[in-house]
């Protein structure tokens, strides 16, 4: 071979040297590349095989599934993430997010407190057809609602919403467990006095820890309903917990939640940045969006073809993802409301409905990628997986 | 069974340009990527209403349509600039310390000079010595590197032969005295991991020369941005990609590569492969070290990995003047001493007083963040080691600890932003680890010192036949050689196939 002319550099000979030398001192042992991956996935698994311990009936329509581990390892995560549980039912491979709703404290086992919802597939499955011993497969801890160090006040005021309560119950039991010198007001809205989850525990908490305030809202409470009526309102959170320049408010419940309280908050002068919000799957019904075109029926039929892949049947008002998951094709998916851009698909011809503050990269946007999760077929279309 | 011309493993910078480049050449070509979307370090991800940058500070090597540079020439001819749109980046740097020492240096030699000549008069003259050295280095190595002179010799390029293998610091040590003025003159060589003494000055003279002849960039809608367009023209192509799909195998068979066993449990078939993972992940896990020759795989343990980093993303309320900034880059100094004393502490998981780069995109393109908002990305290099012995339980109160330490460290520099941080999410050594499958998060490859150069090593060949290497761990690291060996990797392969097709 020719010789390089940078073998007559100054200095070559010396670097050659050192080659040669670190040639003989090379480590023998095999590349570890194990040991990393190993300890990856003790923080970040892709599944975790979990066994249920435990279920614990909540409220006539709530049960709380304690998870543990085979090998009692369980990942660190921080109160408020969610798991997302992958599960086959009725034939159909899909997924569900769940809050954590037991200590990150404790890492013994997780606690998912599953409320039935209506026609809901997982949920009723869940509530009625698992049993103590069978197991669970799910990912490891996600999400991005949580209390940051860095940045939140550690006066902190939550409102939750139904089974939007879990990710607090996670939050609540570490500050109690751990004495964390900050300072929680619970405003727990629910329809009827019956929905309320963990009552007897957030009563009992907030009667021995001062720094935790307790404040269950009915929206339809009885006559005789001695406790605070109605909805979350600015006047109510200003009455309960006084100024709150230096608080961050955390939100978690459903959309209709959000649509009222987050402009009652607004209305206190709380900026964006003190306002975090968690995920509570796509919208409740899409057709009720601003920018859904009225034309489109809800159960229009459209076909989506899968490129290089079989072709399903889509109805308009269903989440792409949800069809494709029904039709056989499942891309992989984290939150299912738009955020992790995990079920990410391009469209390559076709339209779709998505939201208009879906977080979609921009460029993702440019090239059609869209989050089947929160995306809507408006026509025929295809798609690339 | 399927089979391909070509398997690419990887949708880094380095696949994504061989993929593509295979591709327009006709080529039948499959690219696999673990994650879900393209670019490896070249992505961005979404958090509240910003998307936040993770890997690019300044783009290098793209140049002017008036004066291309070597990556504006290959990203022409993969036909993808027409798609991009670049945002000229109108600082090369700025240096700031906590006593309240500021300046600014503007990619033009002239206003460098001067700006320099100002701060530090006692050192006019070895100033100017120093960058008609840099500007001279730079012209021989083009003369005899680019221009491939088949009569290259000592006499005609002088400089090239003197100072290549140098170590950088001792030509700043021969020049200045100043110990400010040498760190303001070695910021770079947190692009490059190596300490400067640890570092050939060739390295040094061609970043700098390059930043200020070539200007440094940044791209609308970030390095995704990039990414997805460099994938858009392989899927234009005919390309096939798979997403959420990774290589488990690489099958070979006589020391010929035979094809690929991915993660969904199919055998795919192809006669060549470009791997953008690590050459340890390469032969270690895909292939399995028995099937390589033993002088290969001491070669390889015996290059030491380049460092990792921990990188904070921080998006604001508030425009970046808002908060005292007025230029993209800035590197945030406490301490002059570039050397390995330094870079010692690179092997500590606490932060102290590092090093750091604080890059704010909106100020050159205001329509990175929402209107009203902006974002930075702020880095300082760490080993990944260290992360590895925390017991998993003590890895959250540690990124915490660090990014603390890391917000102190901004704040005494800009002492406002703490008030108007509306997102923030921090990234540590095992991140990169995570999501770049890097042995160690080596977010350069192999440390980026001499003896580990190009003139050195064996780049993206390999002793398997059909097999090529593309991204970092080829040469050097950073996106211009990374995207630029892919294209390399691509030149092999159609050479290969020329070659048997005569
Ligand atoms: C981050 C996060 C955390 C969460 N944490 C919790 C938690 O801790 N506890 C909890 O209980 N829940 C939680 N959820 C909600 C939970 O993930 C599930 O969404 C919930 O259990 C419903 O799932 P399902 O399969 O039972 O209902 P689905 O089958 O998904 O149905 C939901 C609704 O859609 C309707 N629907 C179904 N199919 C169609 C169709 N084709 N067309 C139109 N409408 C249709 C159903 O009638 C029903 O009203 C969380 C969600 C998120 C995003
Ligand atoms: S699953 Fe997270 S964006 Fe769709």
């Amino acid at each position: 071979m020719k010789k390089g002319i940078w073998e007559d550099f100054d200095g070559y000979d010396s670097i050659n040297e050192e080659i040669k030398a670190s040639h003989i001192t090379a480590s023998k042992r095999a590349f570890e590349l194990d040991f990393a991956d190993q300890y990856i996935k003790r923080l970040h698994p892709d599944r975790l095989a979990l066994k249920i311990a435990d279920i614990i009936q909540e409220t006539p329509t709530t049960k709380t599934f304690r998870l543990v581990s085979e090998d009692n390892e369980l990942p660190p995560f921080q109160a408020g993430q969610y798991l997302s549980l992958l599960i086959e039912v009725q034939g159909i491979r899909t997924s569900r997010p769940y809050s954590i709703s037991s200590q990150p404290n404790q890492i013994g086992y997780y606690d998912i407190t599953v409320k039935q919802v209506k026609n809901g597939l997982v949920s009723t499955f869940l509530l009625n057809h698992v049993n103590i011993g069978d197991s669970l497969t799910v990912s490891g801890p996600q999400g991005n609602f949580y209390f940051n160090p860095l940045v939140h006040d550690e006066n902190m005021i939550c409102i939750a919403g139904g089974s939007g309560i879990t990710p607090f119950m996670s939050m609540i039991r570490e500050i109690v467990d751990r004495g964390l010198p900050r300072t929680l007001t619970l405003f727990y809205g629910n329809r009827y006095a019956d929905d309320i989850i963990f009552h007897e525990q957030l009563t009992h908490i907030s009667d021995h820890f001062e720094r935790f305030r307790y404040i269950p809202v009915i929206e339809k409470a009885s006559q005789d309903y001695q406790g605070q009526c109605g909805l979350i309102t600015a006047d109510l959170i200003k009455e309960v917990a006084g100024a709150s320049e230096k608080a961050t408010f955390f939100l978690c419940g459903p959309q209709g939640m959000y649509d009222f309280c987050l402009p009652q908050i607004e209305h206190l002068g709380i900026p964006r940045k003190k306002i975090r919000k968690e995920l509570y799957g796509p919208p409740l019904d899409i057709c009720k969006d601003p920018g859904w075109p009225k034309e489109i029926e809800r159960d229009r039929l459209f076909s989506v073809s899968v490129k290089n892949g079989q072709t399903i049947s889509a109805p308009a008002a269903s989440p792409l993802l949800v069809s494709l998951e029904k039709g056989g094709v499942v891309p992989p998916s984290i939150c299912r409301s738009g955020e992790c851009s995990m079920c990410r698909v391009k469209i390559l011809s076709g339209k779709v409905f998505q939201p208009a503050d879906t977080p979609v990269r921009k460029s993702d946007s440019q090239y059609g990628y869209v989050h089947s999760c929160v995306s809507y077929p408006l026509e025929d279309l295809e798609i690339l997986l | 069974m399927a089979k391909y011309d070509a398997i690419v493993i990887g949708a880094g910078n380095g696949g994504l340009t061989a993929s593509t480049a295979l591709a327009q050449k006709g080529l039948n070509v499959l690219l696999l990527e673990r994650h879900n979307i393209p670019g490896g370090c070249a992505t961005s991800f979404c958090r509240g209403r910003f998307e936040f940058e993770i890997a690019l500070h300044q783009l290098s090597g793209l140049g002017t349509t008036e004066m291309p540079g070597p990556l504006r020439m290959d990203l022409d001819s993969l036909g993808v600039m027409q798609d991009l749109e670049f945002v000229e980046i109108s600082d090369l740097y700025s240096v700031q310390n906590p006593d309240g020492f500021h300046i600014t240096l503007k990619p033009n030699k002239e206003q460098i000079l001067d700006e320099l000549k100002n701060a530090f008069p006692h050192e006019k003259e070895a100033i100017d010595g120093f960058f008609d050295l840099v500007y001279q280095y730079a012209n021989d190595m083009i003369g005899a590197f680019i221009f491939r002179d088949p009569e290259a010799s000592r006499e005609k390029y002088p400089n090239l032969y003197r100072y290549a293998f140098k170590p950088a610091q001792s030509v700043i040590d021969d020049f200045f005295t100043d110990p400010l003025l040498k760190a303001v003159l070695s910021v770079y060589w947190g692009y490059l991991g190596v300490s400067t003494d640890q570092m050939a000055f060739a390295y040094l003279a061609m970043i700098l020369f390059q930043y200020i002849v070539f200007k440094p960039f940044h791209v609308k809608g970030g390095s995704q941005a990039l990414s997805n367009t460099i994938l858009n023209k392989f899927l234009s192509h005919g390309g096939t990609v798979r997403f959420n799909c990774s290589a488990e195998r690489i099958l070979t068979e006589g020391g010929t590569v035979q094809g690929v066993v991915t993660g969904q449990g199919d055998v795919v078939r192809s006669d060549y492969i470009v791997s953008n993972a690590s050459p340890m992940v390469t032969y270690g896990q895909l292939i399995g070290e028995e099937q390589i020759p033993e002088k290969t795989i001491t070669e390889v343990k015996s290059r030491q990995l380049s460092t990792s980093a921990f990188t904070m993303f921080v998006g604001f309320d508030c425009n970046p003047e808002d908060i005292g900034i007025h230029e993209s880059t800035n590197f945030l100094m406490v301490n002059t001493d570039m050397t390995i004393n330094n870079h010692d502490r690179m092997r500590r998981l606490d932060i102290d007083d590092e090093l750091m780069v604080l890059s704010c995109y909106d100020v050159s393109d205001p329509e990175f963040s929402p209107e009203g908002a902006c974002q930075t990305n702020i880095v300082t290099l760490k080993y990944g080691e260290p992360w590895l012995r925390l017991p998993p339980q003590q890895y959250l109160d540690v990124k915490y600890r660090c990014a603390e330490k890391m917000l102190q460290r901004v704040q005494a520099i800009y002492p406002d932003i703490r008030a108007h941080i509306e997102e923030i999410e921090v990234g540590t050594p095992l991140t990169h680890m995570r999501y770049l499958g890097h042995p160690l998060g080596a977010i350069y490859g192999f440390e980026q010192q001499t003896k580990n150069s190009l003139f050195f090593q064996p780049g993206r060949f390999t002793p398997i036949k059909g097999l090529y290497f593309a991204g970092c761990w080829t040469g050097d690291g950073g996106f211009e050689p990374t995207l630029r060996s892919g294209m390399a990797a691509a030149r092999s392969i159609t050479k290969q196939i020329d070659n048997k097709n005569v």
